[in-house]
């Protein structure tokens, strides 16, 4: 939509800085590439055999509760679901774009995007905090372990590094929540206690309320380290292998012969130069983040999108589990957008070419 | 020309140790010369003979596994002398002298500019760190010196960055980076070797005007003799991590007595004989400096090498008269 | 012949080695290089040898494993590992185990009251049931004997178990779940699964890597901005979500090797991405090369040259970011099986196994059946090791 207008217009290059006209062309590639992903969502979420309509109007049967005809054809008409898979998708799409409406929940009984809102601030609060964790930490510790390479903290590191990376992040967090029951006696489950949970759902608490609440941070202790360690553990290695790189280069000589200190040299020359793979690798994070919380759905039980999509998939509830999967791929092609802009922000030579080196 | 003759760098027996897995290498094996005010010195040798790690040792700026031993005595210009390798290569007071006193032009400028900054802002840093802190002055004077060298719409140029350089106007801004402070002392890695001919013409020549008109000494490092010609006072040539003959350039080019200059010598074309002879060569290739004999360094590659004498002790530098110098059995024998 | 002579002789010998070595060493080809810099690297060398002995075990794992899948004894779950004795009643007889199982404590109601309110205070349930272990008889640990039947690799049969009791009593080295089934057993046997998932689906992301990343760079133009688009959208996808919801479409009750096989599509689905670009950007370089330039003028087809003339020369490279694809494999079987979206009983993988481990209280009492996840993580790790020694050894500037 945003490109037609623009289009529209005659023919004068409103972006005179290369930056600008950068970012215009990223977010240009960002319309074709949400189009191929709900279209391979779409057929993914087909495959599963069967129909769903009929297996929740037989559910709902089953269990004596009284279907409504009405309700059952408007939602055949809506989305098209006697109509071939193609059909569908165009009306899902038709119905996103003109309508906001992302289709049906059969398991909540409720049109899916509520069901997601619900949850959306928080998962998207929750990854922030996540994401920040994995760089704030992740990113110092690459420097230390580069600058003093070969030192007893740079083993270190690297042995955490690597095993951070083999471990499966879900056993992880069992292994985290054992270690707590063990000290404390009790095991943190959720991201609320009950007294959150209670506010919450009578509507006293709002998202941002719980954020300040210090119950949740002491909850959310657990989470990020599952969710965070992956991308952390990253994050150091290839900082750090991006670090060494940066200070074997000539001009890193050619800094130290004009008279400038180390700190200096590390900071200003190779932190930037360094930090290219570390952002690029931005949206790599934001995914291993949501595959953490995904997989946190049995271990941690966290009120955040993934353990919903779990459950979708498991309920075979086709529209909230796509409409899930478009969001999270959403957020990360919006992180790659963002990371790109970033890079030639940092890296001169990729604000003029108007491509990102990876 | 400064009247004080006294040289402003003294290099006493320097050895620059290298510890590897295999063994500890020794590239650079007690090498000496001095530079005075306002001369040019040739550092002439093969790749691999130690000459950088020469050059970079008295900067303190080489990488950590490298351990530098001897002396490297620095007259600064207050007159005071400090050997160098005794400082803290970290510390404040080596910054000081690197950039302001002593500075070193890179052999290839493509590399040694950060992508990520301006080139105003790099050479910029060197005035800020070495002369003033005022922003507006500290433009000015790399304004000064960006025109100097040569650089055409400096104003421009300023906020452009490295990739937007070619590589001959990379090498103009890489000197301006060096002289901005005007120091006493400039380094010249092989400076010339990763440009076109004509290019390379042009900033010797830039060179030479400006140690002409900031009086600073060069320490030209090169294995191309051609430039050694025209640019230096004095040459040493080096082998294997020694000085193997020293001399004024003239003496050096008319009458080479280490048979390794000669080989050297052998392998210019020399543009004017009229027979089209085949260049000569030198046999072999210098061998690794790990657990070198007791001989001399190039006794395996030596044509005129006496058996049971070369191979049995390292020849030492002696004086054949004036300022030649030649470490050779063969040469001393002869008692020319 | 004089000292001097032979002198010469042996010196003009030793320098003919030296030269039969150098020559040795210019003329190896890429791959003895690769193979000898790999030996040098620690890491990668024990990594190599932790992995033989996994896979060594994974393939003779119906002989190694003294149980098989379906197996148990409702008397002996949740036994911790059986410890294996030397000495009966101070006599030395060999290597032997007694048997335990559980039974129920016989007490009178004081006792009951007492040991329920320890129990309270300690803060574990309450149970009327023990662990009894017979002590009066050894049964001694034998080689080759005999035990359920199997068919290995579906080619032979046979009972002979390598290691077990005469009397048929068993031999818990990794203790058993909470069904009484030997851990070690399905251990051995779900690294099967587990060990081999990998493989197939690196060998399909091998291919689909190659062929589309071939594509895209040889041909360029709409072919080549279509697949990179498809690739972005892979890649912006979270991983294991979308296995997930792919695996969500695997109809239920299949047969096992069905299942296996459809797992492993899904898990190579996404990998290929990553190997596609390079594959396209090593094309992008080399398709202007002379040696390319002068096939097609030659009148090479365009596939005989992207086989032929490109390919070999990253393959080296291929290989390693294909072993540095391995573990996220692992990872991804492991985590899917876990949630009861992967890997379905009756069989079994590493993953399987850790669904014991999905409660805390479990873990609590019984920690053995963490010992799956000490084999991922080794197995993760050797295979990022071997990927990083392979790294260096492919460089050719190391």
């Amino acid at each position: 939509m945003e490109a037609s207008a623009t289009k529209a217009e005659p023919r004068r290059n409103p972006f005179s800085s290369p930056m600008a006209r950068f970012i215009y062309k990223r977010v240009l590639t960002f319309i074709p590439i949400m189009l191929i992903m709900s279209l391979l969502i779409f057929i993914i979420i087909q495959l599963p055999p069967g129909d769903y309509l009929t297996t929740y109007i037989a559910g709902l049967k089953a269990e004596g509760q009284v279907v409504e005809e009405a309700e059952i054809a408007m939602l055949k008409e809506q989305f098209g679901l006697d109509q071939p898979w193609y059909v569908q998708y165009f009306k899902w799409i038709w119905n996103i774009i003109t309508d906001f409406n992302f289709g049906y929940s059969f398991d909540f009984g409720r049109p899916v995007w509520p069901v997601i809102a619900e949850v959306l601030p928080m998962t998207i609060a929750v990854s922030l905090i996540t994401m920040l964790f994995g760089y704030l930490v992740g990113i110092p510790l690459g420097i230390y372990s580069a600058v003093r390479q070969y030192s007893l903290g740079d083993y270190v590191l690297t042995f955490i590094g690597f095993l951070g990376m083999a471990m499966p992040n879900f056993l992880f967090a069992i292994l985290l929540m054992y270690g707590t029951y063990i000290w404390t006696g009790t095991a943190f489950i959720g991201l609320y206690t009950e007294e959150i949970l209670l506010a919450v759902n009578s509507g006293a608490m709002q998202w941002y309320h719980v954020l300040v609440h210090p119950d949740f941070w002491a909850r959310m202790t657990i989470p990020i380290l599952v969710m965070g360690t992956d991308g952390l553990c990253g994050t150091l290695r290839s900082m750090r292998a991006q670090m060494l790189d940066e200070l074997g280069c000539q001009y890193v000589l050619a800094a130290r012969a004009k008279g400038v200190s180390e700190a200096r040299i590390i900071y200003k020359y190779c932190l930037r130069a360094a930090l290219n793979p570390t952002v690029s690798g931005l949206s790599g994070m934001l995914s291993k983040i949501f595959n953490g919380s995904t997989i946190s759905a049995i271990v941690l039980n966290l009120q955040i999108m993934g353990p919903r999509l779990y459950d979708a998939l498991k309920a075979q509830d086709m529209y909230l589990a796509g409409t899930i999967l478009l969001v999270m791929g959403f957020l990360i092609v919006l992180g790659t957008l963002l990371s790109d802009i970033v890079l030639a922000w940092l890296d001169p030579r990729i604000r003029f070419e108007g491509r990102s080196a990876d | 020309m400064e009247m004080n003759n006294q040289p402003i760098i003294q290099v006493k027996n320097l050895c620059v140790d290298i510890k590897t897995d295999e063994g500890t290498l020794t590239p650079v094996r007690g090498v000496d010369f001095e530079i005075r005010p306002g001369e040019t010195l040739g550092l002439v040798g093969e790749s691999g003979c130690g000459k950088s790690l020469t050059s970079k040792a008295i900067l303190a700026i080489n990488q950590k596994k490298c351990v530098s031993s001897g002396e490297i005595l620095f007259r600064d210009d207050k007159e005071d002398t400090v050997d160098i390798l005794t400082l803290d290569p970290r510390g404040k007071q080596i910054r000081d002298i690197r950039g302001r006193q002593i500075s070193m032009i890179f052999q290839e400028p493509m590399v040694a500019f950060s992508p990520m900054y301006t080139i105003g802002n790099q050479i910029n840093e060197c005035t800020r760190l070495h002369i003033t802190k005022d922003k507006k002055e500290s433009k000015r004077i790399t304004l000064e010196m960006m025109k100097k060298v040569g650089i055409a719409n400096a104003e421009k140029r300023y906020d452009q960055y490295p990739h937007e350089f070619s590589g001959g106007m990379l090498q103009r801004a890489l000197i301006a980076m060096a002289l901005v402070c005007k120091p006493r002392l400039l380094i010249a890695d092989e400076p010339t070797t990763a440009l076109d001919v004509t290019i390379q013409a042009q900033i010797l020549e830039l060179m030479k005007e400006l140690q002409k008109e900031l009086g600073m000494a060069i320490l030209f490092i090169t294995h191309d003799l051609g430039t050694v010609a025209k640019m230096c006072d004095r040459v040493a040539v080096m082998y294997l991590g020694k000085i193997v003959e020293t001399g004024t350039a003239r003496e050096i080019y008319k009458n080479p007595q280490h048979p390794y200059t000669r080989g050297l010598m052998g392998s210019v074309h020399k543009i004017g004989t009229l027979k089209a002879d085949r260049l000569f060569s030198i046999e072999g290739t210098v061998p690794l400096a790990l657990n070198l004999g007791p001989g001399c360094g190039f006794y395996d590659r030596c044509l005129d090498r006496i058996e049971g004498v070369c191979d049995k002790a390292d020849p030492a530098l002696t004086c054949l008269g004036g300022e030649h110098c030649v470490a050779c059995h063969k040469c001393r024998k002869e008692g020319v | 012949m004089t000292m001097q002579e032979k002198k010469a002789l042996r010196a003009q010998q030793r320098a003919e080695k030296q030269r039969k070595k150098e020559e040795s060493y210019y003329l190896a080809s890429q791959w003895t290089l690769m193979a000898r810099k790999l030996g040098r690297h620690h890491l990668a060398r024990v990594s190599l040898v932790i992995l033989a002995i996994l896979y060594l075990s994974a393939l003779f794992a119906d002989f190694i494993a003294p149980s098989n899948l379906t197996a148990y004894n409702s008397k002996a779950q949740s036994l911790p590992p059986t410890q294996i004795h030397l000495f009966h009643e101070g006599e030395f007889i060999g290597p032997f185990v007694y048997e335990s199982a559980w039974e129920t404590k016989k007490m009178s109601v004081k006792e009951m009251q007492a040991a329920k309110k320890a129990a309270q205070e300690a803060g574990i349930p309450f149970s009327t049931k023990q662990i009894v272990t017979d002590t009066t008889t050894p049964h001694k640990l034998r080689l080759f004997v005999e035990g359920p039947a199997y068919k290995w690799l579906g080619l032979i049969e046979s009972n002979i178990h390598l290691f077990g009791t005469e009397s048929g009593v068993g031999v818990y080295l990794y203790g058993t779940d909470t069904m009484g089934r030997d851990l070690f057993s399905r251990l051995l046997l779900g690294s099967q699964v587990s060990l081999t998932i990998p493989f197939a689906g690196t060998a399909i992301s091998f291919v689909l890597g190659i062929l589309l990343g071939s594509i895209s760079g040889y041909f360029g133009g709409k072919i080549d901005n279509v697949i990179q688009r498809v690739i972005e959208v892979l890649n912006s996808l979270p991983s294991l979500p979308l296995w997930m919801a792919l695996s969500a479409a695997i109809p239920p009750n299949i047969p096992p090797v069905q299942m296996y096989l459809m797992i492993t599509v899904i898990l190579s689905l996404i990998g290929w991405t990553g190997l596609a670009r390079v594959v396209r950007g090593k094309f992008m370089s080399l398709k202007n090369e002379d040696f390319v330039v002068a096939a097609r003028l030659a009148g090479v087809s365009d596939m005989k040259i992207i086989l032929k003339h490109l390919v070999p020369g990253f393959m080296s490279y291929l290989i390693v970011s294909l072993t540095m694809g391995i573990p996220g494999m692992i990872i991804g079987e492991t985590s899917m099986s876990f949630l009861g979206l992967g890997i379905q009983a009756p069989a079994t993988s590493w993953g399987v196994l850790l669904k014991e481990a999905q409660s805390v209280t479990n873990i609590a009492q019984n920690p053995w059946c963490l010992i799956p996840l000490i084999y991922v993580v080794i197995a993760v790790l050797a295979f990022n090791f071997l990927g990083d020694g392979m790294r260096d050894a492919a460089d050719p500037y190391k």
